[in-house]
């Protein structure tokens, strides 16, 4: 058995449609010239930007040793891949698993597939760089943690993907135990708010970004991005260009602390000050990013960020991509990142799980520890190529 | 304010209280608001930095007296309404707890206009404050609520947008000086349309859900809501901030709320977030965890034991003596 979030609602910030992504193909040929400053003579970065392609994070291994899809390849793969059912696959009708499937593909993006092969540059086999030791271990704790709170399960029991290292045996005494870190993930428990994932707290947003929009506006010693990613989660930050230290380390922020400086038409940002609460890839406040912006002609920003945590990854590594820009009058940014003001899914999943405690206890219903609600929410008919599943929402 | 009896307590972010504390001083100082030219390079005022507005609208837009508690209870003298008692959900708090005392900020005699039942409503929810008010489930917070809020914000002014950042809730609104399109939904934030008059940017300020308040006090509106607001410059670090507020299904005629905005002149100044969804988490569901933090839920009510320990040597009559 299994549930289905069904809160974390801010549809409207998901429901990015591949129309109008391209709109800026159609803007007039005299758009396209050398980057603008703004009057007051900095680089101009300013307007709505996004990356209308789709391309993996990480090189998939059967595109090992290539960097760049021929224009044949992209077109046979968008053919390929317009052609997967995703979410509209249907299973056993009046399953809570098909029920799952009402978030269907019409909530999914699908994006055109792009010009190279991943996004990340550096190390120039496109992947992720090895965890370190460390990593590894805590990755281990976490994983070990998660499968115990799995092991009772039907998902378990059918030895599916998702158990991968688990055993099918009877409710660990873990499940009474919080995680060994702090919870950012999907795990199989429901005790507490802090048992949910981040996305499903609203939580789920984090720097770097690679989705999504971002409106950028500039005043003289400051730029100001708004991200409008993730299920209504989108925020904001304010860059400012200074010489000035970072914040004290006592400081922890959730999107970091930023400091930005011009070299020559590159804003380049220094963040650091990260927060133990949240994760990106398993790093945490030892994260460090420098990200360079550099408008290279009037409808496109590079943006690169060196991505560096010496806890997490034996090296630093690149993620490149180019952010296209979009028509500014018809202000398709800023869906208002109001998940948190419609997030009835989270205490009414807390509810259902109370609820299913007291059945249990009365004999009524099924053990709650058999039940899985961490790892499978719908299903997907067909794989991507370029995002390694049905390009899953969540 | 409510008044809340006997154990059945509700508790409650002070956000007044944690607000304080956002001012945090550093010693170290940047170059971002040592240089602040008066105006832009194409001659506007220059709105750019950080900026808090430095009254008590945000516990109540209009003139009222200091209270002994955000919330409070009759006390010894039943009858007397002067005679108030800080009431359980921040009794420990002690002088901390309470409201301060305000001119108001409405214009035009100081009364908002509202329809008899809109005003019974919004006696209703002064009463139930805790339960209603937005702001303590770290709901965005709405325009002009945004503007007066107890924590800074920051404008980052351009030629054809001028970008806002909340402290609060990381809530953000780009006023829209060029042509663009109207908004695909109504919103907390609304949807603001800018111009210049002058030195003074004019605001429109449309598209709201209704769901925000004004104020502590239960001050309201509905989806009806337009607002024009004029930032005017007093001095380089000073705004005159106004807001003519219309909603006919609320009010009888529009009316006007008016303040300074002051510039935040520490060298070293920078919004530090405030992540309230996580702080208002215990709030809203503390009542579904499995183990609960407070003493025990009824349905959504806290029930909650004060118990203020004082820890040896800080007994009042040994801190006397100290």
């Amino acid at each position: 058995m299994r549930h289905r979030l069904l809160g974390v609602i801010a549809i409207a910030a998901v429901v990015i449609v591949t129309a109008g992504l391209l709109r800026t193909a159609r803007m007039p040929a005299t758009d396209r010239g050398p980057a603008s400053k703004t009057p007051w003579g900095e680089p101009d970065l300013q307007g709505i930007w996004t990356d209308p392609y789709q391309t993996p994070l990480e090189r998939p291994a059967q595109f090992a040793g290539k960097e760049v899809f021929t224009d044949d390849e992209r077109a046979a793969l968008d053919k390929q891949r317009a052609a997967i059912p995703r979410r509209d696959q249907r299973v056993e009708r009046g399953s809570e698993r098909d029920v799952a499937g009402a978030y269907n593909a019409v909530f999914q993006s699908v994006k055109p597939t792009g010009k190279r092969t991943s996004l990340v540059v550096d190390p120039p086999d496109g992947r992720v760089p090895a965890l370190t030791q460390e990593a590894a271990a805590r990755g281990k704790t976490e994983n070990e943690y998660r499968l115990a709170l799995l092991q009772a399960t039907e998902t378990c029991k059918k030895k599916e993907a998702a158990c991968n290292g688990g055993t099918y045996l009877p409710p660990s005494p873990k499940r009474a135990e919080m995680p060994p870190f702090y919870n950012t993930g999907r795990i199989n428990r429901n005790d507490n708010p802090e048992d949910r994932s981040l996305t499903e707290r609203c939580m789920g947003a984090v720097l770097p970004d690679f989705g999504g929009y971002r409106r950028i506006v500039q005043s003289p010693g400051s730029v100001s991005i708004f991200y409008d990613t993730g299920q209504g989660q989108g925020w904001q930050r304010v860059i400012p260009v200074t010489s000035s230290p970072h914040l004290p380390t006592s400081i922890r922020e959730r999107f970091g602390d930023s400091r930005g400086h011009w070299e020559g038409n590159t804003l380049v940002v220094d963040v650091t000050n990260f927060s133990p609460k949240f994760s990106y890839r398993g790093s945490r406040e030892k994260l460090h990013l420098v990200e360079r912006w550099t408008r290279i002609d009037a409808t496109t920003i590079e943006y690169s960020v060196i991505i560096d945590d010496p806890a997490t990854w034996t090296r630093p590594w690149t993620v490149k991509q180019e952010l296209t820009r979009q028509d500014e009058q018809a202000n398709r940014i800023y869906y208002e990142p109001r998940c948190h003001e419609g997030n009835f899914g989270l205490p009414t999943m807390l509810r259902g799980a109370r609820a299913e405690e007291r059945a249990f206890a009365r004999g009524e219903g099924p053990d709650p520890a058999a039940k899985d609600t961490a790892t499978d929410f719908g299903n997907e008919g067909g794989t991507d190529a370029l995002t390694g599943n049905g390009g899953g929402i969540f | 304010m409510a008044n809340r009896t006997g154990s059945m307590i509700v508790i409650v972010i002070l956000s007044a209280v944690v607000g304080a504390g956002i001012a945090i001083a550093f010693t170290r100082s940047t170059a971002a608001q040592t240089t602040r030219p008066s105006r832009t390079p194409d001659g506007k005022p220059n709105f750019s930095g950080v900026w808090q507005a430095n009254n008590e609208a945000y516990w109540d837009l209009q003139a009222h007296e200091a209270r002994a508690g955000a919330v409070t209870q009759p006390g010894v003298y039943p009858g007397y309404e002067f005679a108030r008692a800080p009431a359980a959900p921040v009794l420990a708090l002690g002088a901390a707890a309470g409201v301060p005392g305000s001119m108001g900020v409405v214009e035009d005699g100081g009364e908002i206009p509202y329809k008899p039942e809109a005003a019974a409503m919004k006696k209703e929810n002064g009463a139930n404050w805790i339960d209603r008010d937005p702001e303590l489930k770290c709901y965005l917070p709405g325009i002009p609520r945004a503007m007066y809020m107890p924590y800074p914000f920051q404008i980052v002014q351009s030629t054809s947008k001028i970008q806002m950042a909340f402290t609060f809730a990381n809530a953000a609104r780009t006023i829209h000086l060029d042509k663009v399109e109207p908004p695909p939904d109504d919103t907390y934030m609304g949807h603001s349309v800018g111009h210049w008059e002058g030195d003074t940017l004019v605001v429109d300020v449309t598209g709201f859900n209704g769901k925000n308040w004004f104020d502590r006090a239960g001050n309201f509106h509905s989806a009806s809501l337009h607002v024009v607001e004029r930032f005017t410059p007093i001095t380089a670090d000073a705004i005159r901030y106004e807001a003519t507020i219309e909603d006919p299904e609320v009010f009888t005629r529009p009316w006007k709320i008016a303040m300074p905005l002051y510039r935040r002149l520490e060298p070293n100044v920078q919004l530090i977030e405030y992540p309230c969804i996580e702080f208002a988490e215990e709030f809203l569901y503390g009542h579904v965890r499995k183990n609960q933090l407070v003493k025990r839920w009824e349905g959504e009510t806290m029930i909650i034991d004060i118990t203020r320990k004082v820890p040896p040597g800080d007994k009042f009559f040994e801190w006397y003596r100290k």
